[in-house]
């Protein structure tokens, strides 16, 4: 199993906006090892969630390559970008995007029943990663019932109940206050040190960057400061 | 495929069905008023169309059997020679036997052997040509209801006596209890002569039936025409009309070679394109209104995609394929149709059954009219499988084409562009 997570080489994104070339990344070369935790910074517009983007295989790059896990996405179909999203990889978004209709147990059981995993399995998974996650009372209840920072965590035990190897995660404490962002980070921190999940995040919010061992600036599309040897 | 990705396991798709029923039934309570609203156009629908059809059936059943009832028989059995040219020579022989092997199959419920002829008939100062019609009594009033039109005098009972059409009775300025002299052709070329009096009028509201029929006892007349055990016509009543076809087919293959027997439709070929041509007409407004419904569908189904764009797009992040997201929203439109037509058909079937016994009265104005098209004067809904089953399969069709056409844009949605919708 290679160390390396992600690598992106030589990677550009220009967007059209109103028919007018907007360029989110130039170039950029990047590399994220097995159980880092890493912040991607930098000022809207500055390329940080279209970097995100590209590793999470939701959006492709006009010319460089990316590779997670040691597969190249550049080379995958839709369908096969699907599958690897949903085996490898968990996402955390900023507006959680837990599905409205289902309880908090049901959307975390929902990812693995795309995974074909057998329905008691999905339960019992399910029901201990809540636990774990101080939602066990709110298991039954649906995201309009949940506060954010109960949505957030559920969206969490969404991401990593399936053992992805990279959680990424889009400005997960925007909509969340102080307390509930800290209470947020710990729980990453915690997975990323007890388990050992690889987790990527976008975020201008110093608090998320405290808390991840790497944080690398981005600015008009550009890695411009990468510091790898900090410590949360 | 890379390798990497091959060795993963597909994708589940098992998950699609309770779950994604469960999801489908749970998302159609998040816009109540949208739901009731599209579900309730449907259910309109299906009432709609469920109760015309119901109407039409009946009406057509009504038609139908008053109309067979009438004069001709649920089927009819005749010398092929005579169906093509209607020329009196061409008869049934030994048409007694014939009448009673038929008598013994068990849908045959009575057969009225007939006598037609034309001939001459005139009352003390006037002459008009006149349809003589030799029935056996019994046996016409079991087969059809010609005899209860007689709304003057009686029935014949002997040789020498006859009913005639109200027109005709007027024509010869003859009342109950007139003379007429009727002068004929007998099959090999004598002359037929009757003295009869008259004993009844009878007053059908068929201009053309009216104006010409003369009834009387058949052996009188196979006597003065010269016919022996001969007839025209063998009308049967069979135990039930929907059954004619099959019967006709059993009876095609008793009779000889040169007899041809008839279905209803065959024998009354105008009743069947008039009861075609109604069918189509409704054909059409039904699948007017079933289009105007699976628009406003479609309509919503519009607005639903679009706004649960960004849903599609997290789901599609998460690694849902595009196919099963569009499997999410044919559930949802296979729910809505549900609750419509649960309630359309449920209404529908109510108001059916509740009129299946007591008819809808059509009013005074159109009871004279529905005469004329052999239509009783009440209307009985009829509940077949056809009225239960088409415009609800139809509609689920409908509102699953509906739904599908908006939700095959989530196949052209890129998740990151989805992500990012309002």
């Amino acid at each position: 199993m290679s160390d390396v997570v992600v690598r992106c080489s030589g990677v550009t994104r220009t967007y059209q906006d109103n028919a007018v070339p907007v360029v989110a990344l130039q170039g950029v070369d990047f590399v994220v090892k097995r159980g880092e935790f890493v912040s991607l910074a930098g000022p809207s517009g500055s390329g940080k969630t279209t970097l995100l983007n590209l590793i999470g295989g939701l959006d492709r790059p006009d010319s460089g390559t990316v590779e997670v896990d040691g597969v190249t996405l550049n080379d995958l179909s839709e369908s096969e970008l699907s599958d690897l999203r949903l085996h490898q990889m968990g996402f955390v978004f900023q507006s959680y995007n837990l599905i409205p209709v289902l309880s908090a147990q049901e959307n975390v059981e929902f990812i693995m029943q795309l995974q074909g995993v057998a329905a008691d399995e999905r339960r019992e998974r399910a029901s201990s990663l809540l636990k774990d996650l101080g939602l066990a009372s709110m298991a039954g209840r649906r995201p309009g019932e949940l506060s954010g920072g109960q949505q957030q965590r559920a969206a969490v035990a969404r991401a990593i109940v399936t053992n992805p190897v990279l959680l990424l995660a889009d400005e997960p404490s925007a909509n969340l206050d102080s307390g509930t962002t800290q209470e947020l980070l710990e729980l990453l921190r915690t997975l990323n040190e007890r388990q050992g999940v690889t987790i990527i995040t976008a975020t201008h919010d110093p608090m998320v960057m405290g808390y991840s061992k790497r944080q690398v600036n981005l600015r008009d599309g550009e890695i411009v400061e990468d510091n790898s040897s900090r410590a949360a | 495929m890379s390798e990497a990705v091959a060795e993963l396991p597909a994708q589940a798709s098992s998950w699609s069905g309770f779950r994604s029923a469960q999801i489908g039934w749970r998302n159609l309570w998040r816009n109540k008023r949208r739901t009731w609203l599209t579900s309730g156009g449907i259910a309109f629908a299906i009432l709609l169309v469920m109760f015309s059809m119901a109407m039409q059936h009946g009406q057509y059943a009504a038609m139908m059997e008053n109309a067979t009832t009438l004069i001709s028989g649920h089927v009819q059995v005749q010398a092929t020679q005579y169906i093509d040219s209607e020329r009196f020579e061409h008869t049934i022989d030994e048409a007694s036997v014939l009448r009673r092997q038929l008598l013994a199959l068990p849908d045959v419920v009575a057969i009225a052997p007939r006598v037609e002829a034309f001939a001459l008939v005139s009352s003390d100062e006037r002459s008009f040509a006149a349809q003589i019609l030799g029935i056996d009594v019994a046996a016409e009033a079991a087969t059809v209801r010609l005899l209860d039109m007689i709304d003057d005098g009686r029935v014949p009972a002997g040789p020498d006596e006859a009913v005639i059409g109200e027109k005709l009775a007027r024509n010869l300025d003859v009342a109950v209890g007139g003379e007429l002299v009727i002068l004929g052709a007998q099959k090999h070329g004598g002359v037929a002569a009757l003295v009869v009096n008259v004993v009844g009028i009878i007053s059908s509201g068929m201009p053309d039936l009216d104006r010409s029929l003369l009834l009387m006892p058949i052996a009188a007349v196979q006597n003065a025409f010269g016919l022996g055990d001969e007839v025209h016509t063998l009308a049967i009543r069979i135990a039930s009309l929907e059954d004619s076809a099959a019967v006709t087919k059993q009876l095609a293959s008793r009779v000889p070679a040169d007899i041809t027997v008839r279905n209803w439709n065959e024998v009354l070929p105008g009743l069947e394109q008039a009861i075609e041509v109604d069918r189509l007409g409704g054909l059409i407004m039904y699948g007017l209104i079933i289009i105007l419904v699976t628009f406003s569908v479609v309509n919503t189904f519009i607005m639903l995609v679009f706004e649960r764009t960004r849903e599609f797009g997290m789901l599609l992040a998460i690694g849902m394929r595009p196919f099963g997201i569009v499997g999410l929203v044919l559930w949802e439109a296979f729910f809505v149709w549900l609750v419509g037509a649960a309630i359309g058909a449920g209404i529908a079937i109510a108001i059916i059954l509740g009129l299946a016994d007591v008819g809808l009265y059509m009013g005074e104005a159109m009871e004279a009219m529905a005469a004329q098209y052999y239509m009783p004067p009440r209307l009985y809904p009829a509940f077949t499988t056809e009225v239960l089953l088409v415009s609800p399969l139809i509609l689920l069709l409908g509102t699953q084409l509906a739904a599908l056409i908006p939700a095959l844009r989530i196949r052209r949605l890129r998740p990151v562009e989805a992500l990012r919708s309002e």
